[in-house]
């Protein structure tokens, strides 16, 4: 059967194809313009800079310059032969493994909790999520400092006052890791509601027939959540981990103003403070943007693992 | 081929119109305005004076307006290098004397040496003050005023517990002090001296009149001395006299929080070991029983040392309006004004107009942090807050922690 197109002269068939085809071509060239526009003006250019940077010498003789020095890999040399540098990073990855972890559990246990709890419970505790929630971290930290004051702080205070033993004055960032505790508390609390509430709704989308027939089954609770609701929402749950990691990996505002600029020391460096003193305090932003980048490159690289396994699990369904 | 070609054009001119706004906007945005950032002490402790000299600047400058920026010591350095990179430098900056050395070796502020003559008493600058605002021979920074440490106590405290001699030596000032605390044992929270455990001004002058120092520099290299007999000694008994006179909560705070004025204000210490300036805010309530007496010395008779703070103001080299600044300069640090300064409770730049005042008096013996370029990162990097709450809290010894903050700070010096 002969088509209408094959029997037309061949040169219309084709100029009238690549107009089409160029008009269709450029849709989603137009469509992804105003995304490409404005990630090339607000990424593109920074993370040109920051590479280029991090070859450079750039303190503060070059800031006044407005013109810095290539010295090749030297900033890189310099960081990764840095005994601060390892211990930071060490330090790093156990308080982001201990915040992501008590982050995901108390966060998941709080959804399964707003499951079962009657509907005014439910609305009690999501209100009062999204109270924490809607706290700007600035004024966190500042509540903070002032329920843990050692000289006249709640806390201390209330401890006290159960007969919990002698809290008077009891200074709680007396060492590294009570404050790295306090920061993880606050940064915990801060995390909760963003988790919780997105687990329950993950939650709301495993079949209650499915439980109700692992159940008949003779299931017990725990079988029940791990076999039935946990593949149904672990998707969400990698979602929320991965992006836990990177939120706690370059925390910066709630240590520094929690401990405080005055007692930050390299013993208690975070890898955000770390680039922070070394880069800002101690005018040297070559150094860095070393250390951006590495920090760049090991959130990748942990990263990676999750990435992973999302795609996996988009290849299954 | 072409759209694709077309979709590049109008990338290219979208960016480059984002980039055209941005370098725009960048510019200065009013001609005949001075900026100038003077640090929070000027805004609580004497806004009269600065508005003082700004009137007699607009009157030789009609037209002018000036923007005072009052700034904390805490983030101002890291402010300012924003407004470096950003060529939107204020014209006129408030240092600390012991800030000024990483910048004018880095060239960050005017020349001033051909303009000395314009300030008053430029002839007879407090030595001191004018070494910190001098490098390479040259003049960058224009002493504003200085500050020695005295105490600030209560009268009548002191008098209830049987005191009513200001101490001759720091054996009899520590007694003095227990007699006082036993006084006053009922109070909750209440120390005889109130200080900042990690306050490394009243600690480091401990050091000083023990005949210690902090560093010193050795075939061209910075060496740390915090760990000398001398030093040790002074630590050791900074540790006595702080044990003997504090409440135990106070070891790991530092000079600013709680301010030991407001502790003062509160009544729940006798005593502060501060600037001059500490009686603005000892509170309404103890304003009639608060006097002052130089700190003594551990050798009898004669005062200990203390630290010779202080401000010098400075003209950023970026400034579009050098000579303007000079001007506000000048008018700044006048003879009136810095006679008012003084009536303040400081100390002013020149020798000719010193008084005898206690805080005078202690500044007679005074000490200095090591005029290192990098001295600026030890106190950023926290290493001698560090040492004196391991002290104090016995986390480690006096000689174990000295050594640790000493090997610190000779490696923060010597950095190229």
């Amino acid at each position: 059967m002969a088509t209408a197109a094959e029997t037309t002269p061949k040169w219309s068939r084709r100029r009238a194809l690549t107009w089409r085809r160029v008009g269709r071509g450029a849709v989603p060239y137009g469509l992804i313009f105003p995304v490409v526009a404005a990630l090339g003006a607000i990424l593109a250019y920074p993370i040109y800079s920051l590479v280029r940077l991090s070859f450079q010498k750039y303190g503060l003789f070059e800031l006044i310059n407005h013109h810095g020095v290539g010295v090749g890999l030297h900033n890189f040399g310099s960081v990764l032969h840095d005994s601060v540098f390892w211990h930071t990073l060490v330090r790093t990855i156990v308080f982001t493994v201990a915040n992501v972890g008590l982050t995901m559990l108390i966060g998941t246990s709080l959804a399964l909790l707003l499951v079962r709890v009657s509907a005014w419970v439910r609305i009690l505790v999501t209100a009062g999520l999204v109270l924490v929630w809607s706290m700007p971290q600035v004024v966190a930290v500042q509540v903070w400092i002032w329920l843990t004051n050692s000289q006249n702080g709640v806390v201390n205070y209330v401890l006290t006052q159960l007969h919990l033993g002698d809290y008077i004055e009891h200074n709680w960032y007396v060492t590294p890791f009570s404050q790295l505790a306090m920061v993880t508390t606050l940064i915990v609390w801060g995390a909760l509601p963003f988790v919780a509430i997105t687990i329950y709704a993950a939650l709301s989308q495993v079949p209650a027939e499915l439980i109700e027939a692992a159940e008949i089954d003779g299931a017990r609770s725990w079988n029940v959540f791990r076999d039935v609701t946990m593949p149904v929402i672990r998707p969400v749950l990698l979602i929320l981990t991965s992006l836990s990691i990177l939120w706690d990996f370059g925390v910066f505002t709630q240590p520094y103003l929690l401990i405080g600029q005055g007692h930050i020391v390299p013993s208690n460096y975070l890898m955000g403070i770390y680039l922070f003193e070394q880069g800002y305090v101690k005018t040297d932003f070559g150094r860095g943007a070393a250390i951006s980048i590495l920090m760049l490159a090991i959130i990748a690289v942990m990263s990676v693992f999750y990435v992973r396994k999302m795609v996996r699990l988009g290849d299954v369904q | 081929m072409r759209a694709r070609v077309f979709v590049a054009a109008m990338l290219a001119a979208a960016l480059g119109v984002v980039a055209a706004t941005a370098s725009a906007s960048s510019g200065r945005a009013q001609a005949n305005k001075l900026t100038v950032w003077l640090q929070v002490d000027a805004q609580n402790g004497w806004p009269d004076i600065v508005a003082a000299a700004t009137q007699q600047f607009q009157q030789q400058n009609p037209g002018w307006t000036v923007d005072v920026q009052y700034q904390q010591w805490t983030d101002h350095l890291q402010k300012f290098d924003a407004t470096i990179a950003g060529s939107d430098t204020p014209d006129v900056i408030e240092m600390g004397n012991t800030e000024m050395t990483k910048y004018m070796a880095a060239g960050a502020f005017s020349d001033l040496t051909g303009s000395k003559s314009k300030f008053e008493n430029s002839g007879t600058w407090l030595a001191g003050l004018a070494k910190s605002g001098m490098y390479g021979g040259k003049v960058y920074g224009v002493p504003y005023y200085a500050g020695s440490r005295v105490i600030t106590y209560r009268t009548d405290l002191f008098k209830k517990a049987g005191v009513t001699k200001p101490p001759t030596s720091l054996a009899q000032f520590q007694a003095d002090l227990v007699k006082v605390g036993a006084q006053q044992k009922g109070v909750k929270g209440f120390s005889p001296l109130y200080v900042g455990g990690e306050d490394w001004y009243t600690a480091l002058s401990f050091v000083f009149d023990y005949g210690g120092s902090i560093a010193t520099t050795h075939a061209g290299k910075w060496v740390g001395t915090l760990n000398s007999p001398q030093s040790v000694a002074g630590l050791t008994a900074f540790k006595n006299f702080f044990d003997a006179t504090q409440s135990k909560a106070t070891a790991t705070l530092d000079g600013s929080a709680p301010f030991p004025y407001t502790v003062f204000s509160q009544g729940l210490t006798a005593a502060n070991y501060g600037p001059a300036w500490y009686t603005c805010c000892t509170g309404a309530k103890y304003k009639a029983s608060t006097a002052q007496f130089v700190m003594p010395s551990h050798t009898p008779g004669k005062a200990m040392p203390g630290f010779l703070g202080g401000s010098d103001l400075a003209v950023p080299a970026q400034s579009n309006s050098k000579a303007q600044a000079i001007q506000w300069l000048a008018d700044f640090t006048s003879t009136a004004n810095e006679r008012a300064l003084e009536v303040k409770g400081n100390i002013p730049n020149a020798t000719n107009l010193l008084g005898d005042s206690v805080n005078e008096r202690a500044a007679a013996r005074s000490w200095f942090i090591p005029q290192a370029k990098h001295w600026v990162d030890v106190e950023n990097g926290n290493i001698l807050k560090t040492m004196l709450s391991q002290i104090l809290t016995g986390q480690l010894s006096v000689k174990q922690a000295a050594t640790v903050a000493s090997q610190n700070i000779a490696q923060t010096l010597n950095e190229s």
